[in-house]
C-alpha cells in the first residue's frame, strides 16, 4: 500500500519553554530560509506524486513562520503531494501569534484542522510553564479562527508544579466552554536536558504528587466524557467524528513520510529518524548529505509488540484477528499469558471481542506496556 | 649444588613493617634485578596486593650473594602477613631453615608479629630479629628491643637495625643469613623427596609447581610421581625465580625452584604433596600440611547467568593457587546458579572476590558472609552448618553452637577502655591484660567469631587511630542463643537473604535489612509487605505502598523510537528481575542489601 500520510516538523519558537525537549531552535528566525531550502531537498527524494489522506504540520511552532514563508512551505509540499478530497490537514499553532494574515494563508492552502497549544487558562500556570500567551488570549484566538477553520483542538497540560486539582478543574471547564472538537491532555513530564529537569534536581521545582497527578488525570477523563468529548486514547478526547486521523495512523502502525529535523518516517517496516539537532540537520541536508540521524529496522516481533502497546493505549483496544492481520503474529502466542494475568489484575478487560485497558489500567498504562514487552 | 652454600629463609612481619621493600632491596643488592627493573614491591605481583599494600600469596626468589670468597644461594620464600593467611605462612616456613623477624622501629611488636614469630618458632627456624625503618623521624628502637625480648623471648639486643627503604645496613642482614641460618640438612644420596609448597596456574604452560628439594635431586627429563596425588609425569622444565622464571637442568638437595610437567588438570597438584622419583621412589612422604579450616562462607553468584561456567573455571584456577579456599555449586531461588565458597577470613574473602572481578572479569553478587556453625540435633546428631539455608526447624535443634575465637589485641594503654567496651558489646568474655611496656598493652578476649569477622578490624583501627592490632585463633564451639532470620517479601521467603545471628542482635539487623530492601524494590500495583521473621514471629516490617500512577499521558507522534528505547530498557531491566510470588526484585537489590554487612 502506498504511503498516505506526511508530517512536517517546523522547528522555530520565540522561546524554549522550561519543560520542552522537542527539536527546535528559539530566536533563530534567520534560519527559516535555509529550512525551506532543506525541506525542498528532502522532498525531492520522494518518488512519484503520492496522494495524502493526512498531512500534519507540527513543531516548534509552524505559525511562527511569517505568512509568506508559511505559504511557500505549504506550496512546496503541495507541489510534491496531492491531497485526497477528504484529507485531514492539521497545523499546530500558538494562541499568542496566530495572526489574521497567517489564518488567511492556512485557509487558502486548505488547512482544515487547527491544534492550539492552549496548555492552561490560568495565568500563573502559564507563567510557570514559560508560555508567552495569557489565558484570555486563547478565547480571542479561537473566536477569530473558528469561523474559518471550525475543527479546532486544544492542548492542555496538567500536573504543573503549584497547580491544584481545583485549578485544573477550572481549566478543563474553560476549555469545554470554548467547545473545541478535540482535546489533548498531557501530564507534565520532566525530561533530561530541560530547564525543569535541572530545577527539579536543584530542589527548585517540586514535581506534582503521584496521587494528585492521578486525581487530575481521572478528573479529565470524567469531566471531558460528560462534556461529550469521548476519550479515544490515553491523552486524546474528541467529539464524534473528530478523532485525529493523522495520529491514528501512527498508533495503528500505518506508513507515513516525515520531513524536517527530528521528524520520523515509517515505511515498509523501517523507521527513519532525522537528526535531532536543527543546525546539524540543516548543514547536512544543504551540503547534499543525508539528514538522517538513525534508522531502525523492526523485527516482526518488535513491530508486533509496538503495535500491541500503541493499540492498547487507544480506548478501542485491539482485536485479535485484526492484530494478527496487521502484525503477522498471533496475539495468543505472543502475549496470551500476560494478557490473562493483566485481566486478573483488573488492568485489562475483554469487551466486545476486543481487549482494552480498564479505567484503572489507564492510570498504569506504562506498567502494562512493560508487562507486554517481556 | 653444594648444600652448605644454600640458605633458605623467610621474612615474617606485621603488615606494613616493610617486608616487601626489604625483599626488593635484596634483589637490587645482589644484582638479581637492575636498578632500572627495581620497582616498588616487585614481589607483590598480584594487582590486589599492590592495591592493598599486603602480600597475599607466598612468593619465592633465588639470589646469589658473595661472602668471604664463596657464592651463596639465598632462597627467599616470601610469606603473607595478614592473620587470614597463617596457613600460607606456615606452608612457606616449612620450606625454610631460618626467618627474618622484621619489626617496625616505631610501631614495635604487633599482633601479627607475635603470631608469625610463634609460627616460625614452632617450625624450629633460626630467627633473626631485624628492626626496620630506623630512618623514621621518630623511633623507639630501645623499647622495641625490649618488646622483642619480653614478648617473643628472642635476643632483642642483638637485633639488626636497618632501613630497607634507604638501603641502610642491608649487607649485615645478608651476612647474618649466611652466618646464622643453618644450611639445609637433607641427604643428597637418598631417593628424591621434594616438598610442594605452592602452585599456580599459568594459562600457557599449565601448572607451575613450587618445590623445595628435601632429599636427593631432581633433573629435567626425569620421570616423577606425586606421592599423594599418585600421578606420574615427566619433568619438562625446572628452574628458579630470579625473580623471573629462569630454567636450569637440576635442583639439588636444599634448593628451591619450580617445575613444569605440562599438567593441565587443575586438581592434580596438591600443595603439601611430595614429589619423588618414579623408578626409585622414597619410602615415606614428607609430613605435608594440615588442610586449612575455612571459617567464613558466602555464596557467590554471577550477575549474568551465562557467566556460570566461566565463574567455575575461574574458581578452579583460584583454588589451584590458593589451597585454603573452597567452593561448591549451590542454587538459590533468588540468585540462580552459583557457588558456596569458604574462606579463611574476611580479608581472604574480599581478596578472592576482587580477584575474580578484576582478573576474571566476572561481575558477582555475594551473599552475606557467615561463619561455620555446629548443630546438635534432638536426635543427637552433630552437623556443621555453613549456609543459613541448611538450618533445620528450631524444634529439631538441641544446641546451636558458634565458633569462639581467642582474640589478642595490642593497643596503646590509653585505649584499653574503648577496646573493652567494644568486646563487651560483642558478647566477649574478658581473659587478661598484660602490659608490654609503659604505653602498650596486650588484651585477650574470647569472642564469637561471627562478631570478630564482621567489622572488628575496622572498629579497632578507628578506636586506636590505627595503632591497635589484633590476631585471633579459633578455640572451640560454644552453645549460644542463635536464630535464623528470614526475609519475606509479600509472604514469600527470599532464600539469599536468610542469616544466622544472635537473638540479641537479630532485631536490629532485621530492621536494617527490610529498610534497605524497601528502597530497592519499586512500587507494584499492590501493597508489598517486607518482613524479617524468626520462625513465624515477625520482628521487623516495612511496607511499599501500591503504585497509583504510571502512565506517560502524552500523545506519541511518529517519533515513537525514543519511547521504544525506554521500553527496551524496561525489558532489559525485567530480565534482571527475580520473581518472588507476585513481586519482582531487581538483582541490584541483592547487591545493595548485601553489600555492606555492617549495621548502621
Amino acid at each position: 500500500m502506498p504511503t498516505r500520510s506526511a508530517y512536517i516538523h517546523v522547528p522555530f519558537c520565540v522561546h524554549r519553554c522550561g519543560y520542552c525537549d522537542f527539536t527546535l531552535v528559539a530566536g533563530r528566525d534567520e534560519l527559516m530560509g535555509d529550512f525551506l531550502k532543506a525541506i525542498e531537498i528532502e522532498l525531492s527524494h520522494v518518488e512519484g506524486r503520492p496522494v495524502l489522506d493526512t498531512l500534519f504540520f507540527g513543531g516548534g511552532t509552524p505559525t511562527q513562520l511569517p505568512p509568506d514563508l508559511l505559504r511557500q512551505l505549504i506550496e512546496l509540499i503541495r507541489s510534491k503531494f496531492d491531497l485526497a478530497s477528504d484529507a485531514e490537514f492539521s497545523v499546530e499553532g500558538n494562541p499568542a501569534d496566530l495572526s489574521d494574515a497567517t489564518l488567511d494563508v492556512l485557509v487558502e492552502a486548505g488547512v482544515n484542522r487547527l491544534s492550539l497549544g492552549a496548555q492552561s487558562f490560568d495565568d500563573a500556570t502559564l507563567k510557570m510553564l514559560e508560555r508567552d500567551h495569557r489565558g484570555s488570549d486563547i478565547a480571542d484566538c479561537l473566536a477569530r479562527a473558528r469561523e474559518r477553520i471550525p475543527n479546532i483542538s486544544l492542548d492542555l497540560i496538567f500536573a504543573v508544579p503549584g497547580q491544584s486539582l481545583e485549578l485544573w478543574r477550572s481549566t478543563l471547564d474553560e476549555a469545554i466552554q470554548l467547545e473545541p472538537t478535540h482535546l489533548s491532555t498531557y501530564g507534565l513530564t520532566f525530561e533530561k536536558g530541560t530547564a525543569f529537569w535541572t530545577r527539579r534536581e536543584h530542589g527548585d521545582l517540586t514535581q506534582a504528587d503521584e496521587e494528585l497527578e492521578r486525581d487530575m488525570y481521572g478528573l479529565a477523563m470524567d469531566v471531558l466524557d460528560e462534556a461529550g468529548l469521548a476519550q479515544y486514547e490515553i491523552s486524546s478526547f474528541a467529539r464524534p467524528g473528530f478523532r485525529s486521523r493523522h495520529n491514528q495512523v501512527y498508533w495503528n502502525g500505518g506508513d507515513f513520510f516525515g520531513f524536517g529535523p527530528g521528524a520520523a518516517s515509517y515505511q515498509h517496516g523501517r523507521r527513519i529518524l532525522n537528526h535531532r539537532s536543527v543546525t546539524t540537520w540543516l548543514k547536512r541536508v544543504l551540503a547534499g548529505e543525508s539528514g538522517v540521524g538513525e534508522t531502525e529496522e523492526l523485527s516482526p516481533e518488535d513491530r508486533a509488540r509496538e503495535l500491541l502497546v500503541l493499540g492498547l493505549r487507544q480506548t478501542d483496544g485491539i482485536e485479535a484477528c485484526e492484530f494478527e492481520r496487521r502484525s503477522g503474529i498471533e496475539l495468543q502466542t505472543l502475549v496470551g499469558e500476560s494478557i490473562e494475568r493483566l485481566v486478573k489484575q483488573n488492568l485489562l478487560e475483554h469487551a466486545n471481542n476486543r481487549i482494552r485497558l480498564t479505567r484503572e489500567g489507564r492510570f498504569l498504562a506504562d506498567s502494562v506496556a512493560g508487562e507486554l514487552l517481556v | 649444588m653444594d648444600a652448605s652454600l644454600i640458605r633458605n629463609f623467610s621474612i615474617v612481619a606485621h603488615i606494613d613493617h616493610g617486608k616487601s621493600t626489604l625483599a626488593d632491596r635484596f634483589l637490587l643488592m645482589t644484582g638479581a634485578i637492575t636498578a632500572r627493573e627495581f620497582k616498588e614491591q616487585i614481589l607483590d605481583d598480584l594487582d590486589v596486593e599492590r592495591e592493598r599494600g599486603i602480600t597475599v600469596k607466598a612468593r619465592t626468589v633465588a639470589i646469589h650473594y658473595k661472602h668471604e670468597g664463596k657464592t651463596y644461594e639465598l632462597n627467599l620464600i616470601d610469606t603473607p602477613g595478614h592473620v587470614d593467611f597463617h596457613y600460607e605462612v606456615s606452608r612457606s616456613l616449612a620450606a625454610c631453615e631460618g626467618a627474618l623477624l622484621l619489626v617496625d622501629a616505631f610501631q614495635g611488636v604487633q599482633a601479627q608479629t607475635v603470631a608469625n614469630a610463634y609460627a616460625a618458632i614452632e617450625c624450629d627456624l633460626e630467627i633473626i630479629p631485624v628492626i626496620n625503618k630506623i630512618d623514621l623521624p621518630v623511633t623507639r628502637v630501645e623499647e622495641v628491643m625490649d618488646e622483642i625480648e619480653t614478648v617473643l623471648g628472642l635476643d632483642g639486643l642483638s637485633s639488626l637495625q636497618i632501613s630497607a627503604k634507604n638501603g641502610i645496613n642491608i649487607e649485615a642482614v645478608l651476612k647474618a643469613i649466611v652466618e646464622q641460618v643453618p644450611p639445609p640438612a637433607g641427604d643428597p644420596d637418598k631417593p628424591l623427596r621434594a616438598l610442594v609448597f605452592d602452585s599456580k596456574y599459568d594459562g600457557y604452560r599449565g601448572v607451575v609447581t613450587y618445590l623445595r628439594v628435601m632429599d636427593g635431586s631432581i633433573k629435567k627429563g626425569q620421570r616423577i610421581t606425586y606421592m599423594k596425588g599418585g600421578t606420574a609425569h615427566e619433568v619438562l622444565e625446572l628452574g628458579q625465580f630470579r625473580p623471573a622464571m629462569t630454567p636450569c637442568n637440576e635442583l639439588s638437595t636444599g634448593q628451591v625452584g619450580y617445575m613444569l610437567c605440562g599438567i593441565k588438570d587443575l586438581g592434580m597438584v596438591h600443595v603439601g604433596d611430595t614429589v619423588t622419583d618414579r623408578s626409585v621412589p622414597a619410602t615415606t612422604a614428607l609430613p605435608g600440611y594440615q588442610q586449612p579450616q575455612q571459617m567464613v562462607f558466602c555464596g557467590m553468584y554471577p550477575i549474568d547467568a551465562t557467566d556460570f561456567e566461566h565463574l567455575r573455571d575461574e574458581l578452579q584456577k583460584m583454588g589451584l593457587n590458593d589451597a585454603s579456599f573452597s567452593f561448591q555449586p549451590e542454587t538459590s531461588d533468588a540468585l540462580g546458579f552459583g557457588f558456596r565458597c569458604g574462606f579463611l577470613g574476611m580479608l581472604h574473602m574480599e581478596i578472592i572476590q576482587q580477584r575474580l572481578e578484576k582478573e576474571a572479569a566476572v561481575d558477582l553478587i555475594q551473599t552475606a558472609p557467615n561463619v561455620t556453625y555446629e548443630l546438635l540435633t534432638r536426635s543427637g546428631e552433630t552437623i556443621l552448618i555453613d549456609n543459613p539455608e541448611d538450618v533445620p526447624d528450631s524444634g529439631q535443634i538441641e544446641e546451636f553452637r558458634e565458633p569462639i575465637a581467642r582474640v589478642t589485641f595490642i593497643v596503646p594503654s590509653d585505649r584499653i577502655g574503648v577496646i573493652l567496651q567494644m568486646c563487651e558489646d560483642r558478647r566477649g568474655i574478658y581473659k587478661a591484660t598484660e602490659y608490654l611496656g609503659p604505653k602498650r598493652a596486650q588484651i585477650t578476649y574470647e569472642l564469637p567469631l561471627a562478631e570478630v569477622i564482621y567489622d572488628m578490624h575496622d572498629r579497632l583501627k578507628s578506636a586506636t587511630q590505627g595503632y591497635g592490632t589484633m590476631d585471633y585463633e579459633i578455640i572451640c564451639y560454644r552453645n549460644s542463643d542463635l536464630v535464623k532470620m528470614d526475609i519475606l517479601v509479600k509472604g514469600v521467603r527470599v532464600d539469599a537473604l536468610s542469616t544466622i545471628s544472635h537473638r540479641s542482635t537479630s532485631e536490629k539487623r532485621g530492621r536494617t535489612l527490610v529498610k534497605r530492601l524497601k528502597n530497592e524494590i519499586s512500587k507494584h500495583q499492590f501493597e508489598i509487605a517486607i518482613q524479617a521473621a524468626i520462625g513465624s514471629r515477625v520482628i521487623a516490617r516495612e511496607t511499599i505502598s501500591a503504585l497509583r500512577k504510571n502512565v506517560t499521558a502524552k500523545c506519541y507522534g511518529g517519533d515513537i523510537t525514543r519511547k521504544r528505547k525506554l521500553w527496551a530498557k524496561q525489558r532489559e531491566g525485567k530480565k534482571r528481575m527475580k520473581q518472588f510470588g507476585q513481586v519482582e526484585i531487581p538483582q541490584k537489590a541483592f547487591l545493595s542489601v548485601l553489600e555492606s554487612s555492617s549495621e548502621e
